[in-house]
Order: structure tokens, then sequence, then C-alpha cells
């Protein structure tokens, strides 16, 4: 059987890869992590326009394959065959920022170097003629040697110019001219050839590759001991005459870079009178010292207000829906245990789960929109300010960010963080971020406190509020445990992407794959657990056979009964401590538990609705019970796929087990204090 | 003669941290324990920019990107003004 070639996209972090990769694939892709790590990848197939089908990978982003955070080493490692059971690729697809040439250009010679066939897209050519620049694209692939294809990816424009240039056989790998001669390239074939002696794969780009990267020869590969020495050797040499290996390949790169760009770009200036574009002038306010903390604060509390006030209307078609089916199944079927598994177990626990669904899409909708925008950078660079009071950099503030949706990816994505011990401190307080599972129990029971969207809006913000700041107080205190100094001045880097129109498509793509998913879990996870819960509360069978005294003689009241002196300084009772144990596999599952007990409790034939809910909760409970409840539900780490995520980027189960121990012990003090104070007070 | 002039160039150069922001500038020199990231950010000898913000962070305007990096960062950047 033939072999299907492999092709990888490889540019700089948001150059329009993964819109490339959709536009070639048509979004078919497989998500996966690499052996060993978990920087996803997106895998895919596509056909050229000849019929012959290749795999195409999108790689982590990185600015350099001399690599410095570990989602770039994930490329360099692809591209090395350093990864166990990948293919290297058959050929490397440069994605190159038109409207930035001169910045992306070294990175496509790093790749030519390597010795790879390949092509260069130049993607947002739009936008490099809407600033005024030209490019000559067939100059620049004769200079390079290798095609050059302009396009518009997020248009579809050029993906058949593409296409047609994927044609097989694969070109040749070009020559790179600007290191001719010289002693690196000397040096390159000395150490490729003991390299070859040694059996080691790939011989020409790993001697490259460990001339180029001084971390990379020390340790950093998965090279011999002796191949690695040798290297060591061969670069020690090279630096004895005054300039190292990496000053050599790094000037050479820099010096073609320069004649490349004075020979195929050419500028004429798009910008205002004042020489400042549309951009600059709008950061000259979202990012003022004063005013931009204003529009910050304004823009994430309009979204928390907005979350409450629009999702009312699916909310409570969603709900009907589950009560017209409950109903439904109840009259169609006779009374027994049947009739209360599906309408009081199945229905009411993922009737009670799927209620909120509208509210966290609007949350992924709003949050999608301030990234498409060019927003959240902004945000991350205003941040930057507060958190390296905390020995953070700004750059920990989008891995934070995204824990609002779900620690996991936060936790993964804070291998965009340079700094080991930044990443590991960013890692230890990001579940302290309040994610979207929490969010279902917030809305459950902030109506209880406040009536009214703007209030329950404020609420809502204040809770996130609490989670973010309690989180930057922790950094604080652990930051000396991870052995950051306190004179540390974490280093901010970023690249501010223009502001532009949201990308719709982005956006509604993202909120697809979020509403799968939250169905999925609430098909599989959440199902089973409604199952098991709806067993224990009606299971053993009181022996009078009457409803109201099911609940409390069921194993769940029995687990309730022992759990209860434990939570009971928290205001809570055999219900709501059940209900916290079964939240430890999801938190979710709080309101599930919730409807569950009232439904079976109660002896009720129908599902208990939200309001009935709260009015069980009105009678049953003070409202220093609900915050205690809240506070506990800010803080508690209840998910343990983020713990064993945590052990494995933090390589460590001892940082995993103590993030997990602790923040329970937190999360139960500071329930306790807040019920003990407003029971005082009120 | 040559190293006179190269030094008389240097003099005029200061730190990307003390220029004046709204200048337009070129690089000259990138030096320090975080030359390397800043050239693969854009940040090399003989680039142009515009400084756009001061402040704790900065702003600049490198080949069409908006570029922030924190003030000790552009310490290690030497520039010259230019017309």
């Amino acid at each position: 059987m033939e072999e299907v070639p492999r092709l990888v996209l490889v540019g700089h972090p948001n150059v329009g890869k993964s819109t490339l990769f959709n536009a070639l694939t048509g979004g078919k892709a497989k998500v996966g992590n690499y052996p060993g790590v978990t920087v996803s990848h997106k895998t895919g197939e596509f056909f050229t326009p000849h019929g012959k089908k290749a795999e195409l990978v999108d790689l982590p982003g990185c600015l350099s394959l001399v690599s410095r955070a570990a989602d770039e080493a994930v490329t360099r490692d692809v591209l090395l065959g350093g990864i166990s059971g990948e293919k290297v690729p058959d050929l490397v697809v440069i994605v190159l920022d038109a409207s930035a040439l001169e910045r992306h250009l070294p990175l496509a010679l790093q790749v030519v170097e390597l010795g790879f066939p390949s092509l260069v897209v130049l993607n947002k050519i739009d936008l490099a003629e809407k600033n005024g620049t030209r490019i000559n694209h067939e100059l620049l692939a004769e200079e390079l040697g290798l095609p050059v294809v302009p396009l518009q990816a997020d248009a579809g424009k050029g993906v058949l110019d593409l296409k047609q240039a994927l044609r097989f056989p694969l070109p040749l790998p070009p020559h790179p001219a600007w290191h001719e001669s010289g002693p690196v390239v000397k040096a390159q074939e000395e150490l490729a050839k003991k390299l070859e002696d040694l059996g080691e794969p790939h011989p020409k780009r790993q001697a490259w590759m460990l001339l180029a990267d001084k971390d990379y020869r020390s340790g950093g590969s998965e090279l011999s001991q002796e191949a690695q020495a040798q290297a060591v050797s061969i670069a020690d040499e090279l630096s004895a005459n005054g300039e190292t290996a990496e000053d050599i390949l790094e000037k050479a790169r820099r010096d073609r870079v320069r004649d490349l760009s004075g020979l195929v770009v050419t500028h004429q200036s798009a910008e205002g009178a004042d020489g400042l574009s549309f951009s600059d002038k709008l950061d000259g306010e979202l990012l003022h010292p004063i005013r931009g903390w204003f529009y910050f604060l304004a823009i994430f509390f309009l979204v928390f207000w907005a979350l409450f006030k629009w999702s009312g209307i699916p909310m409570d078609l969603i709900e009907g829906g589950f009560e017209a089916l409950g109903g439904a199944v109840s009259g169609m079927l006779p009374p027994g245990l049947l009739n209360d598994l599906l309408v009081d177990g199945i229905i009411a626990g993922i009737g009670g789960v799927v209620v909120f669904l509208p509210q966290i899409l609007f949350l992924f909708f709003f949050l999608g929109v301030l990234e498409s925008t060019g927003y959240m950078a902004r945000a991350a660079f205003l941040m930057d300010g507060v958190m390296s009071k905390v020995g953070l950099s700004g750059r920990s503030f989008l891995p934070l960010l995204s824990g609002y949706a779900c620690a996991i990816p936060g936790v993964m994505a804070a291998r965009s963080v340079p700094s080991a011990k930044e990443r590991l401190l960013t890692i230890l307080i990001l579940p302290w971020m309040s994610c979207s599972a929490r969010l279902p129990v917030y809305l459950l029971l902030i109506p209880l406190l406040v009536a009214g969207s703007l209030a329950q809006g404020l609420v809502l913000f204040g809770l996130y509020f609490l989670g973010t700041a309690s989180a930057f107080i922790a950094a604080l205190i652990l930051r000396g445990k991870v052995g950051i100094a306190k004179d540390h001045q974490p280093s901010f880097l970023m690249e501010m992407p223009r502001y532009q129109k949201p990308d719709w498509g982005f956006i509604f793509r993202h909120l697809i794959d979020r509403a799968g998913s939250f169905l999925k879990k609430a098909g599989t996870v959440i199902l089973a657990l409604s199952i098991i819960l709806w067993v224990l509360g009606a299971f053993p069978k009181a022996p009078s056979g009457e409803e109201q005294d099911q609940f409390n003689y069921s194993a769940m009241s029995r687990i309730g009964d022992v759990i209860e002196p434990v939570v009971k300084p928290l205001g809570w009772d055999h219900r709501l401590g059940t209900a916290m144990l079964a939240s430890f596999a999801a938190r979710e599952v709080f309101n599930s538990q919730v409807a569950i007990s009232y439904a079976i409790e109660e002896g009720d034939d129908e599902e208990k609705t939200r309001s009935d809910i709260r009015e069980e909760f009105r009678s049953s409970y003070s409202i220093a019970t609900v915050l205690s409840l809240l506070v506990f539900y800010v803080f508690a780490l209840q998910c343990l796929p983020t713990t064993a995520v945590v052990s494995r980027e933090a390589n460590s189960w001892k940082w995993a087990v103590v993030q997990l121990v602790g923040m329970s012990l937190f999360a139960y003090l500071a329930a306790l204090i807040t019920f003990q104070l407003v029971s005082l007070l009120t | 003669m040559k190293v006179i002039a190269h030094e008389i160039e240097l003099d005029s150069t200061v730190s990307l941290n003390q220029a004046a922001s709204g200048c337009d500038l070129q690089v000259e020199l990138v030096e320090g324990a975080d030359c390397n990231q800043l050239r693969d950010l854009g940040f090399c000898e003989q680039m142009r920019l515009r400084k756009l913000t001061n402040g704790r962070n900065l702003i600049c305007s490198v080949c069409g990107s908006r570029l922030a990096i924190s003030s000790h960062l552009a310490e290690q950047i030497q520039v010259r003004r230019v017309s």
C-alpha cells in the first residue's frame, strides 16, 4: 500500500496556521497529544487536485526552532524525529505573515537550513496590501529556491493555488546559499559524519540543530551522550575563534533576511496623517493606565451581566422541554421503578445540568469575540503590572483566562510560559479561576441571594473576582516555594495583534465544539452519575413503602448521615454533604444531585424545576448556608482529571497532591468561616 | 578611523527604554541575557521601529506588528533615532 505523505504546518503563533488547516482539510481533524507531552496537535487529510491523498499536521506555533518555551520544543522535535511514533515530515509548509514578512523570514530560513523539502505560504496578503506593502513573491521564490504561494486563508483565497503547488513528487530541499562556506558549514559536515558513524538518525539535521542551539547540545536532545559530547567539543573549537556557532548562524541569517526584504518588499505608508493606525489610536484608549482599567472592568462586567440577561429565554425553553419530556415519559409508563429511574433519575439529573448550556455558550461566545478581535492580548498587557507583583508575567494571564473555561486546557496552555518556575506557579493557582463546570452551581445559587439580572451579574462577577484575587494571593505565598526570588522581575514579551472584526467562523466552530463536549459529558459522565445517585437514593426500599420515608431509609441518606458531622459546621445538611461528595467526580453533578434528592425525597412524580429547587432551598437553608456553599465551590478543586494533568505537566505527583489537598482544606475553612461569620451577623 | 566612527555612532545610541515615544528608531545593538529571544520576536540589529508607548511595558511597531516588551527587556536594545 502506498504511504500517505505527511505535511506539517510551521509558523509563528497567530499566523493563521489553524485557519489554513481548516481551509485545506475542511475542518475535519483529529485532535491528539504527542506521546509523553500534553501539547495538542491537529491531524487531518486532504486531496491534491491530482487526486493524491496527503496527511496534514498543524504544529504548535513557534518564533524560532531554537526553542525557549516547552511547546516550541515540540515543533523542533517533530521536525527532527525526536518524538517516538511520529514520522518525520515529507514536506514543511512554512506559513508566514505577509504583513510582517521581515519578522517571519528567519523561521523560514531555519527550516530551509534543516534541509526539508518546503513550501512558503504568504498568509494575510490582503492585510499586507492594505498596509501598503507589496511583495514580489515570484522573486522571493527564486531567491529561496522553493515555491511561494500568497493567500488569504480566512477568506479561502489562494487555497486552490496552494493545493496546485503541493503536487507530487514533492520539491527537493532548497540549498541554504547564505551558509555556502565558512567554519560552521565545515563543522556541521564534520559533526554530521560523526553522528552518522554513531548511528544517530538524521545526522545532517541533528548536526545543524546541535550547532544552532546551545541548550539542545547541552542535554536538550534525545541523542546519545557520546553524540552530545562530540557536538560540545566541535562547538567549543568553533567558539575558540571568538564567535559561537549560534552567533555565526544567527548573523548570516539576519543578513540574508535583510537582503531578501530589500529585494522583495516595497512599502508605501497606509497609516493616517499622524503616522498612527486605527489599532494604535485604539490602544491609546484601551491601554491607558487609568481609562484602560475602566474599559477592562466594564467589558468583563458586561459579559457576566449578559450571561444572566440574555440566556433566560433559551434556558426556559430547555427547562420546558425537559419538563414536557418528564411528563410524557411519566404518563407513558406505569408507576414503578423504571418510571422513577427515567423521570427522577435520568431526566431530572441530566436536565438539571443541560439547562445551563445557554449560559456556558454565552460565556464562550464572549470570550471568543474578545480573543478574535485582539482584545485578549491587551487584557494580558494590562494584567502584567498586577501579575508581576506576585512573581508572574502577563504571559501567564492567557492560560489563567483559559482556566475560566476549563482548567485542563489552561494547565496545558501554561506551556507557552517560557520560565519553568513561573509555569509551575501558574499551574498551581490556575484551578482557582472559576471554570465553566462551576457555573451551573453559581447560577443555581445566586438567585437565592439577590434578584434582578444586574445584581445577579454583579454577584457572579464578584465570585470570579474572589477566585482570581485569591489565586494571586496564593501565588504571592507560593512563589518562594517554587523558587521565584522576591526581587525576580518577570519578562513580558508579546505580540499585540491588530484589532479586527470577529472571525465568526472561528467563534461558532469553537461554540459547536464546546456544546458538543458539554452535551457529551451530560450524556456520559452526568448520565452515569445520575443513575448511581438515583439508585443510592431509591435503595434500599423503606419497609413502610411510603415515599416520604424512602429518602431517609436510602443508602444516600446513610452516607449523608456519616458525612453530616463534617459538613454541619458549614451550615450544610446530609443532602448538601452528599451533593458535595458526588461533585468531586464532576462539579455539575451538584445540581443533578440536588434535583434528584428533592425529586426522591418529596416523592414527586414530576421533575423539579430550578425555581422549585430554589423554593426548597429558601425554606430549608439560610443565606449563610448559600454563601458558604458558593465560597466552597469557588475554592475547592473538585476535578480529578485536572489533578492528573497537573501531575503530568509539573512532572510531579507531589505538587498535584499538595494542590488537591491544599485547595480542598482551604475551601472547607473558607466555607466554615463564611457560614459562622454570616450567621453571627444575620 | 573606522573604529572611531563606529564609537561615535554608538555614543549617539540610547536604550529603547530611554527613547521618547512617537519616535522612529533603528536598532543598533541587542545585547544581554534575553537578546536571542528579542531577536526572535523581531528586535534585530538594523530593524526600524516606532516606539508607540512608554511605561512599565512599552509597545513598539516593528515591521507592521505591534510588540509589547517589559521596560527591563527594552534596556537590552540600543537604538538610534532616524529621521
